[in-house]
């Protein structure tokens, strides 16, 4: 993190956190057209979380901007959805959209470093207008309306007189003067307290501190006060809220001065008709009392933290080489002959933390793509709503976890295609699907999946495919093709991926700007992955974005040739088997063959294709490998197993990879446990190069 | 022996703080590959191991070793020598890591000799038909105990 600033590095985090989960909140609730009453009481949360945070940090614009959303869902709240007629839903939805965008925004300028927008004048008084005529909607119907607001209001004057009744040990607390937000510090005295008596032992006034700061004032003119069951549990809040800051002084009374009652319900009361017409800030006040309580069953603890990535770096870099010097440790020459039973116990308990260590080191980098799949639903929806052509994405495997640094760079690319598919595939008109015998609303499948050596990542369109002649003709006039040339299928599909082809003339709002899917191949060519696309005309598209799982975590056979060890991917593997001379059979070319469940397959023999020096050349001392990948299926041979492993993958050094070893099947390598190298194999491209010898 | 070298390092280090810097020069780091005495600019070194284990990877020109593990990093290991059109050696006991833009390539060397900080007027530029690989410039050692070759470490690349 460039900025240094770990109170800033927080919020954006924070905040970007936040929007995320409203996001999901809104495209979830606009399928139903509607918002659950649990929605908008998180939709409620978010905003207020975000109006506080942003004014803490003095992003007054943004705080501004969650302060009036918060309004509008004070209202649909109190209000249930019911408030927001059919034809205002829309417009909801939308403004939700349009403020998660301005956060963003807001939020990006400030990791930039750029000043913020000043101009909010014409989203907040959009804002407004729905407000109003949220509100408009709500006057005509007003008999139902007050009824919800009433015992809102009501709720915290109920506290009042039972914390006279119930709770006749008080305590008055005043704060510094001047110390500023005195309804935050309350709050923290409340929260010191809780952690010394039970929740139900105490109440306190004003009860709505946590999520109305508006009863500051009130606090400073009266004080904060808590009500206690017992003497017993005061004296012990009172030693704790000698340790909470900015705490001048406290009182104790044994009942509550009879002019304090009437004097802080009354704000709240006064709260309820204000309610109907000026929600902006008296307004919370009443609601405070039920958000209260509801935020404390909605919290379950944080359980996720944020760690920078390059600890996590420095932590698998800690670890390994903790691993290599345990075993260096254990298996020290000096150990040679000793009898050590306590130690050779104790070193065995060592190993297995160690073991264990690596394993939760390894499994830290991993996240699921769903962060990034989630932002296309977004993106479909924004498309489907612009271009006015119903389509539906359906997310498949987006669980599937890559290593953090390829989430954060396949984004774009996925983006690009989705565009592409939503602008260039799904028809125009219903009609025209309807005509060809389709379901009327497009589908558009983004879809992840492991194999083990890679991740695949595909978007499948139904809209109408590639038109080769037109794509054809287009390329010949960019120049890329020759008119002269026969083109097949699949090279004409090619061309989609070359730079400088963009087959829309227009450049529409989405998918144009003049670039075309050349940037998406560079993109995940970046990466060190592959880009194919396959058509077939009229039926739709199906783009295939590979990816190497730079430093996934997979599970491996490890086997060893000569002094080589290898590690082949278990996905690969269907059996392993030990096999006598006599079932092998020669083919003319000193090829080998052997039978596996009733079908023939080549046998490659691993110390032959790689000129090892050593290794078994017996095809009765070794083991043969039975392989699928792709299209290939066969058995490799190789001196023994060693036993299963999961690896974290590697990348070879770019240097040996300049030597093509990869077209070879040398496709990465691993530590193992004791810090030696094995080599991983893939399974496709060692037959083609066994194939090639 | 490397423990010597370094510590020889270190007061050569102190010896040579002293010397006047005004002079441009430059510092290198030489070490022997067989009878030839080669010099790679000292600021490039990253690290000399010892005793390391390397990992055979087939299918690769003979004087690639394989790769070793520096600290979860892999490092590939040339064999200075069969580069050289010598003699592979055999032993790989010593390794001199060097930094070459954002690559990182072990040499193999059969020891380290010194540290020297050499003016770089005194480096002098090959004979025009010297045949002689991968070198850039050569040098008289100041204690005279031979002659440097600069290794060019921008042609240890791979030429694509």
């Amino acid at each position: 993190m460039g900025s240094g600033n770990e109170i800033l590095d927080m919020y954006i985090y924070e905040t970007g956190t936040l929007l995320e989960q409203l996001e999901t909140i809104v495209l979830e609730a606009e399928k139903v057209d509607t918002f659950s009453q649990e929605n908008v009481n998180e939709i409620f949360r978010i905003m207020h979380t975000i109006k506080g945070s942003s004014a803490m940090m003095e992003f007054d614009s943004l705080a501004t901007v969650a302060h009036r959303i918060e309004d509008m869902f004070f209202i649909i709240r109190e209000g249930t959805m019911s408030v927001v007629s059919e034809e205002n839903r829309p417009a909801l939805f939308d403004v939700v959209f349009q403020s998660i965008d301005f956060f963003r925004g807001e939020v990006e300028k400030v990791e930039a470093d750029e000043p913020l927008s000043k101009d909010i004048d014409t989203f907040l008084s959009n804002i407004n207008t729905l407000i109003s005529k949220i509100k408009g909607e709500d006057v005509p119907e007003e008999a139902p309306a007050p009824v919800p607001a009433a015992p809102a209001a009501s709720a915290p004057a109920v506290p009042a007189p039972a914390g006279a009744a119930g709770f006749p040990y008080a305590l008055r607390v005043n704060f510094e003067e001047g110390c500023g937000m005195e309804s935050l510090r309350a709050f923290m005295v409340v929260t010191a307290v809780r952690d010394v008596c039970g929740e139900s032992d105490f109440t306190f006034e004003p009860a709505d501190v946590e999520t109305d700061s508006s009863t500051s004032e009130s606090i400073i003119d009266n004080g904060f006060h808590l009500m206690f069951k017992t003497a017993g549990d005061r004296d012990s809040a009172i030693s704790v809220i000698k340790t909470v800051g900015s705490v001048q002084g406290y009182q104790s009374y044994d009942c509550p001065p009879p002019a304090e009652k009437p004097a802080s319900p009354a704000p709240a009361a006064s709260a309820a008709p204000a309610a109907q017409s000026a929600p902006v800030s008296p307004a919370p006040a009443a609601s405070a009392a039920p958000a209260a309580q509801q935020q404390q069953q909605q919290h379950p603890k944080e359980t996720l933290i944020s760690v920078n990535l390059s600890k996590l770096d420095q932590l698998s870099a800690v670890v390994g080489e903790i691993v290599i010097t345990e075993s260096m440790v254990t298996s020290s020459p000096d150990l040679k002959g000793l009898v050590l039973d306590a130690f050779s116990k104790s070193a065995r308990q060592l190993r297995k933390l160690t073991d264990e260590l690596q394993d939760v080191s390894m499994s830290l980098r991993m996240v699921p793509v769903s962060s990034v799949f989630q932002k296309m639903t977004r993106i479909v929806r924004d498309m489907t709503k612009k271009l006015n052509r119903p389509a539906k994405l359906t997310l498949i495997g987006e669980n599937t976890e890559v290593d953090k640094t390829i989430v954060d760079s396949i984004g774009d690319p996925i983006m690009h295609m989705i565009r592409n598919s939503m602008d260039h595939g799904i028809e125009e008109s219903q009609e025209e699907r309807v005509a060809a015998g389709k379901d009327p609303v497009g589908e558009i499948i983004l879809s992840a999946r492991d194999t083990g050596s890679e991740v695949i990542i595909e978007i499948i369109d139904d809209g109408r495919g590639v038109n080769d002649e037109a794509v054809l003709a287009k390329a010949i006039r960019q120049g890329i093709a020759s008119p002269d040339v026969e083109y097949s299928h699949k090279e004409i599909l090619n061309f989609l991926l070359a730079p400088g082809f963009s087959t829309n003339t227009e450049v529409t709002e989405f998918s144009g700007r003049g670039v075309g899917m050349d940037v998406v191949k560079r993109g995940v060519e970046e990466l060190g992955g592959t880009v194919s696309i396959s058509s077939e005309l009229g039926r739709g598209m199906t783009t295939t974005i590979r990816i190497p799982l730079t430093m996934a975590i997979m599970d491996g056979m490890e086997v060893a040739v000569g002094d080589s060890i290898f590690t082949i991917p278990i996905n690969n593997i269907l059996s392993t088997m030990k096999v006598a001379a006599k079932d092998v059979i020669h083919d003319s070319s000193s090829g080998e063959i052997i039978k596996c469940q009733g079908n023939f397959y080549p046998i490659v023999r691993a110390k032959q294709l790689y000129q090892l020096q050593h290794g078994c050349t017996n095809i009765e001392d070794g083991v043969l490998i039975w392989l699928e990948a792709g299209d290939h299926s066969y058995c490799l041979f190789v001196d023994e197993l060693l036993g299963q492993q999961q690896v974290v993958v590697k990348q070879l050094p770019a240097y040996v990879n300049s030597y093509n070893i990869k077209n070879y099947g040398i496709n990465g390598c691993t530590l193992r446990s004791d810090g030696s190298i094995s080599i991983i194999l893939d399974v496709a491209n060692l037959y083609s190069a066994a194939r090639g010898m | 022996m490397n423990d010597e070298i370094l510590f020889a390092r270190e007061d050569e280090m102190e010896a040579l703080n002293t010397v006047d810097d005004t002079v441009d020069s430059q510092k290198y780091l030489i070490f022997m590959a067989g009878h030839l005495k080669l010099g790679v600019v000292a600021e490039d070194v990253v690290e000399i191991l010892n005793n390391q284990l390397i990992t055979y990877l087939p299918m690769l020109p003979d004087f690639i070793r394989g790769i070793i593990n520096m600290r979860g990093q892999m490092i590939p290991i040339l064999d200075i020598r069969a580069r050289l059109g010598m003699e592979p050696k055999e032993d790989d006991s010593l390794v001199v890591v060097i930094n070459l833009g954002d690559v990182q390539l072990g040499i193999l060397v059969d020891a380290v000799d010194q540290m020297l900080d050499i003016p770089k007027v005194n480096l002098l530029p090959m004979p025009a038909n010297s045949t002689q690989l991968l070198v850039s410039g050569m040098c008289s050692l100041p204690d005279g105990s031979g002659t440097m070759m600069v290794l060019d470490c921008e042609q240890l690349m791979p030429n694509e």
